[in-house]
């Protein structure tokens, strides 16, 4: 019979609000609250059902007491599971819920699952391997998120592991985090292993979790290339001399706009790269090898298309995260949009 | 809009519609083992390349 341990605060417990936030960690023998749901549902399978009570004041003034009791009562249950939350938005808990789960994952190897919105500052807690099932902000999603809990327990109770990462990938929240694992091996030979493990088409889980990239639709010019006015961006670190805005040099967080107004050609000594990521020599020798802009006046001059825009955009692209270059490319298609340019070139290193 | 770089099959499994092949990662439009005014007439043909293909339709990811 599959054993069932889930943590709730005082407050879903229905143990009181805030002037029960201190309550010390008690263990009870049955399904509380949405416990109880979660149980009658899984009914058929004849799960043992037991609660952890913690207030959320207590966990965090109390963090290695609560884990200490916690520890008696779960090796005195021996569940099979753990289950913490659904925590909403609601910090304190989100955020003890997440380290309950990555605690006895850790401890225990036992499935463990938590429920919460992914703007709960829990999901910063969240230890690898830790199942995050997706909620709403508030407690009006808790038939839901009670409905997911239980789905999830079905197929980790039916032995069903491919489901289980089925399921992940479309109810849980990514963790796009990097997690340090000992794994007792220099990291040449985990790398070779990870490799050879793809190239067999063995299984296999890399410690950096990959980040999902946003599809999006391609479009197409929307003028005649004579009628257009074309931009030139780069992430290759270009500025004029003396980096006069101070552009990072690796992990751009902004981006920076340079007029070309009055020139034909970029200048050895006028402009220069910031940029760790390459080799800026041959860049700076000649910066028309990033910004091409000798070329594209003289496309201009033969009306190919109609204008080039009067300033070229760059920020630094190497060792930045996906999520900020997300950012700082929609502020530039913003601004080239608003300044009426109908197509861009963009160099990368 | 299209990207010029070295590194196309990246480019292409992050969703650039457009990827033109530049020539190295550390000057993608530059040749600098060519004489200054032929490296010039090699850059305008690969901006050429670069404004022919924002006339192509495109709906995947295609290198030209």
């Amino acid at each position: 019979m599959p054993k069932v341990l889930h943590y709730l605060n005082q407050f879903f417990a229905g143990i009181g609000g805030e002037e029960k936030a201190g309550q010390e960690v008690i263990f009870l023998p049955q399904a509380v609250g949405i416990g109880n749901a979660i149980e009658k549902s899984l009914q058929e399978h004849g799960v043992e059902y037991a609660t952890l009570v913690c207030g959320d004041n207590y966990f965090h003034e109390q963090e290695e007491l609560a884990l200490r009791t916690m520890r008696a009562a779960i090796d005195r249950f021996q569940p099979d599971f753990f289950l913490a939350g659904p925590a909403f938005n609601a910090g304190r808990y989100g955020i003890a819920s997440a380290k309950a789960c990555s605690w006895v994952r850790d401890n225990w190897r036992i499935p463990a699952i938590t429920g919460m919105h992914e703007n709960n500052p829990g999901t910063q807690e969240i230890g690898r391997h830790v199942f995050v099932l997706q909620t709403g902000a508030s407690t009006a999603s808790m038939a839901e998120a009670a409905k997911r809990f239980t789905a999830l327990l079905e197929l980790l109770v039916a032995q069903d592991p491919a489901g289980a990462e089925a399921f992940r990938a479309e109810h849980c929240l990514p963790i796009p985090r990097r997690f340090t694992v000992k794994t007792g091996k220099p990291d040449y030979v985990r790398a070779i292993e990870l490799m050879l493990a793809k190239i067999h088409g063995a299984a296999y889980e890399s410690e950096i979790p990959l980040i999902a990239t946003a599809r999006h639709t391609i479009p197409n010019l929307t003028v005649n290339l004579k009628d257009a006015t074309v931009a030139l961006v780069t992430e290759g670190g270009l500025v004029p001399k003396g980096n006069p805005d101070r552009l990072e040099s690796s992990r751009g967080s902004r981006y920076f706009k340079y007029s070309l107004a009055g020139l034909d050609d970029l200048k050895c000594g006028e402009f220069a790269a910031m940029h760790t990521g390459y080799d800026t020599s041959m860049v700076d020798e000649d910066p028309d090898r990033i910004v091409p802009l000798d070329a594209m006046r003289e496309l201009e001059k033969n009306q190919r298309f109609k204008k080039l825009h009067e300033r070229y955009f760059v920020t630094t692209g190497t060792g930045a995260m996906p999520s900020k270059m997300a950012e700082l490319g929609a502020g530039i298609a913003a601004d080239l949009a608003q300044s009426g340019v109908n197509a861009v070139i963009l160099t990368a290193t | 809009m299209v990207l010029i770089t070295c590194l196309a099959n990246v480019a292409a499994q992050v969703g650039v519609g457009r990827i033109v092949g530049g020539n190295k990662f550390h000057y993608p439009v530059g040749q600098p083992e060519l004489p200054a005014e032929e490296e010039r007439r090699w850059r305008i043909a690969l901006m050429e390349k670069a404004l022919a293909t924002l006339e192509s339709k495109a709906d995947k990811p295609t290198e030209v």
